[in-house]
């Protein structure tokens, strides 16, 4: 009974926020699109000369943004860090590998599985790097192509290869990739144009691989942050850590 | 503007690049990761005061990408915001300098990593002129939180931290559903932009917009009743992050909350209510103070009822109040600080979080238990501490708005504060009572630790001396709120 009140009236509670903002669920009309937007449209090609418009508000017009967002993924990779850390307390996960614990209980990979999985890697990675290179051009970039770069490393961890997690290496990586793109920012600060993030290289030939300025440098460095974080993030989790060398 | 000055930019940059470059480097700063936060927070302090005169003078904006808003992302130095940064920035140096001996493990540079972008998170909220780069500050500020209220990995600690990431959460989504109805119905996210045209919005839209957000930032201000997470997450955390915490994050929300309501929602309609959720929200938390048996949790309830009081004090409406709400922020910064600072030695001391086993610390640990309750004495309002013309600007401020709502308001404020003395006095008792300690306290506060507590309770007890600069930088900020 009080399941059935409660959600009534969590209903009437929706039902009457809707009621207030009716233009809300309403489709997107071309005619309705803000000043804001409208502004972009006319402006974005002259200004980020970018084919992808969605790249140049990502990358350029909200490119702070963008950086906060990369700034959250690593918090969160940095979150994991802390709570899955080598050693202490990890002796209660199960066996001495994470993934092993579950492959046992459905069996172990086959052979077939582990070997198609090793062919695929080359294709994920290149897949992943085409989308990144290409995101001022096509559908896709940084955050997609770096996700599918990391699908790869999923993929090595659920066919049940052994690998330790190269630590090292990810977390040169991911501070890496931040501090170049604070670094492009900079360059624009320090630039002529005096403003963070501005675009100070030449906008190049609209269209091809090598146009529309610093943007699909940006879009690279996401790529690689995206990709060394989410790898960072599961592998943490499911794989061992690197066995430090003693000196 | 007076003279070349630093981009403000730079004052979200350095923490943010020191954060990547602890973790770029791990490997070879190993366990010096806290010495680079040390060094970047030391260059955001000395950059926010060189910014600081400039921005009083005249806002400063900060384009970014060279768009120019409302197309583009800005930023603004007003002297509110950079008021607020210079409370963050000086807190945080403060506490960077304490965690030195109080952090101890082999996950430091994390801690150290962790705590820069708490930092980047508060300052870009205060700085941001865009709504939506807003929540993205937010966000790395919450995250941040909720990692480091856990960062000891104890049960309780993850208890608190979860609680705070659920509610956390679904205030994160409150403001996103408000930038959300806002961007669909003017297509700007620019919040001066917003301001402007906010009487093109239909009042259930712009009042539905404004309570999402006032609920979303509510939580993480700690405003009654959306704050059930804080005692647990203010009183698990490591002391060190229970300072931050209190001192100036949930300080920063409400700032923020405020702001946003009064010059981009422009709802000062609904501030006699605001007032009212400010005094209970301080009756609740004093009296719930008074009632625990633990130092940590009475600290964390005693900073909800600092926050009621602010919120009541922002809410009266007038530059006067105002003015002394952000006096009482400074206030609050360095006195909780304080506390929470010199209780995180008590708890590692006795290896007891209860106040009855601190008996007789006074005597054992005399400068730091002074210093306590003098902070103690600020928060209450005495004489010639800076709690006491905080206090006081907010009584008279109230009293002089003359509506018979906001007198009786002030009366209950003068309530709270009796509750105050009555659990500083329980706290006070066992301080300085003859009773002996069962534990042995082999050693007291390390040097660093406790330079960094004398830094702070300057900031109150000296705080009277440097009246007129502090009431002048408080006044001309709360002019921007009005």
């Amino acid at each position: 009974m009080r399941h059935v009140v409660g959600i009534v009236l969590i209903a009437a509670f929706i039902f009457y926020v809707l009621s207030l903002v009716s233009g809300l669920f309403i489709g997107p009309d071309p005619e309705a699109v803000g000043p804001v937007g409208r502004q972009v449209l006319e402006q974005s090609t002259r200004e980020a000369g970018a084919v992808n418009t969605v790249t140049s508000v990502v990358v350029f017009y909200r490119g702070f943004d963008t950086l906060g967002e990369v700034t959250v993924l690593f918090l969160s990779a940095l979150g994991i860090a802390v709570f899955f850390r080598a050693g202490g307390e990890s002796a209660n996960r199960a066996g001495t590998s994470g993934p092993a614990g579950n492959t046992e209980e459905c069996g172990a990979p086959g052979f077939i599985l582990r070997t198609g999985a090793r062919i695929l890697y080359p294709f994920f990675f290149l897949f992943g790097i085409y989308i990144i290179v290409h995101g001022h051009l096509s559908p896709g970039g940084g955050f997609p192509g770096g996700v599918i770069i990391a699908t790869g490393f999923f993929v090595a961890i659920l066919t049940g290869d052994r690998f330790h997690l190269p630590e090292g290496l990810l977390t040169v990586l991911e501070g890496f990739a931040g501090l170049s793109f604070i670094g492009l920012g900079l360059a624009g600060l320090f630039s002529p144009a005096g403003s963070f993030l501005a675009n100070i290289l030449p906008l190049g030939s609209f269209g091809t691989i090598f146009s529309a300025g610093i943007l699909p440098l940006l879009y690279a460095v996401v790529g690689v942050k995206v990709a060394a974080e989410l790898s960072g993030a599961v592998g943490r989790i499911y794989l061992d850590p690197e066995p430090v060398e003693e000196q | 503007m007076v003279g070349p000055v630093l981009s403000p930019i730079l004052l979200i940059l350095v923490p943010l690049s020191a954060a990547f470059l602890i973790v770029l480097l791990s490997s070879v700063l190993k366990q010096h990761g806290p010495v680079l936060a040390f060094l970047a927070l030391a260059a955001e302090v000395v950059m926010a005061i060189s910014i600081y005169p400039a921005a009083a003078a005249a806002p400063i904006e900060v384009v970014i990408a060279g768009v120019r808003a409302p197309v583009g992302i800005n930023l603004i130095a007003d002297p509110l915001s950079m008021l607020m940064v210079l409370v963050v920035v000086i807190s945080a140096l403060l506490v960077s300098l304490y965690s030195f001996s109080y952090i101890r493990d082999e996950q430091k540079s994390r801690y150290s990593a962790l705590f820069l972008l708490l930092v980047t998170g508060a300052v870009g909220m205060l700085l941001t002129g865009d709504i939506f780069n807003l929540f993205v500050f937010f966000e790395i500020l919450c995250i941040s939180s909720y990692i480091l209220v856990a960062y000891h990995r104890g049960g309780l600690g993850l208890e608190a931290s979860i609680k705070y990431l659920i509610l956390g959460s679904v205030g994160s989504l409150f403001i996103l559903i408000s930038i959300g109805m806002i961007y669909g119905a003017l297509g700007t996210l620019n919040m001066a932009h917003i301001g402007a045209n906010i009487d093109l919005l239909p009042e259930g839209t712009r009042l539905a917009a404004a309570a999402f957000f006032l609920v979303g930032l509510g939580v993480e201000a700690a405003v009654f009743p959306l704050n059930s997470w804080l005692p647990d997450a203010h009183a698990s955390a490591p002391s060190s992050i229970s300072a931050v915490l209190s001192g100036f994050v949930i300080e920063v929300a409400l700032i923020v909350m405020i702001r946003v309501a009064g010059s981009v929602f422009q709802i000062t309609q609904v501030f006699p209510v605001l007032m009212v959720v400010g005094v209970i929200t301080l009756l609740i938390g004093e009296f719930a103070a008074n009632r625990q048996p633990t130092l940590k949790r009475m600290l964390a309830y005693s900073s909800i009822g600092q926050i009621g009081l602010i919120l009541f004090a922002l809410s009266v409406g007038t530059p006067d109040a105002s003015s002394g709400a952000l006096l009482q922020v400074i206030n609050h910064a360095a006195a909780k600080s304080v506390l929470f600072l010199v209780a995180g030695y008590y708890i590692m001391r006795t290896g007891s979080g209860r106040i009855e086993d601190y008996a007789g610390l006074g005597r054992k640990m005399p400068v730091a238990s002074f210093l306590f309750v003098l902070a103690f004495l600020s928060l209450i309002g005495v004489p010639p501490l800076l709690g006491f013309f905080s206090k006081f600007s907010i009584i008279t401020s109230a009293l002089s708005a003359g509506t018979v709502p906001s007198l009786f308001m002030a009366g209950l404020v003068l309530v709270g504060t009796v509750v105050e003395v009555v659990y500083f006095i329980r706290v006070m008792q066992v301080l300085y009572s003859s009773r002996q300690q069962s534990v042995s306290i082999e050693s007291g506060i390390p040097a660093g630790a406790l330079v960094s507590i004398l830094l702070f309770s300057l900031a109150f007890a000296a705080g009277a001396a440097i009246l007129t600069p502090l009431t002048q930088a408080a006044g001309s900020a709360a002019a921007v709120l009005f």
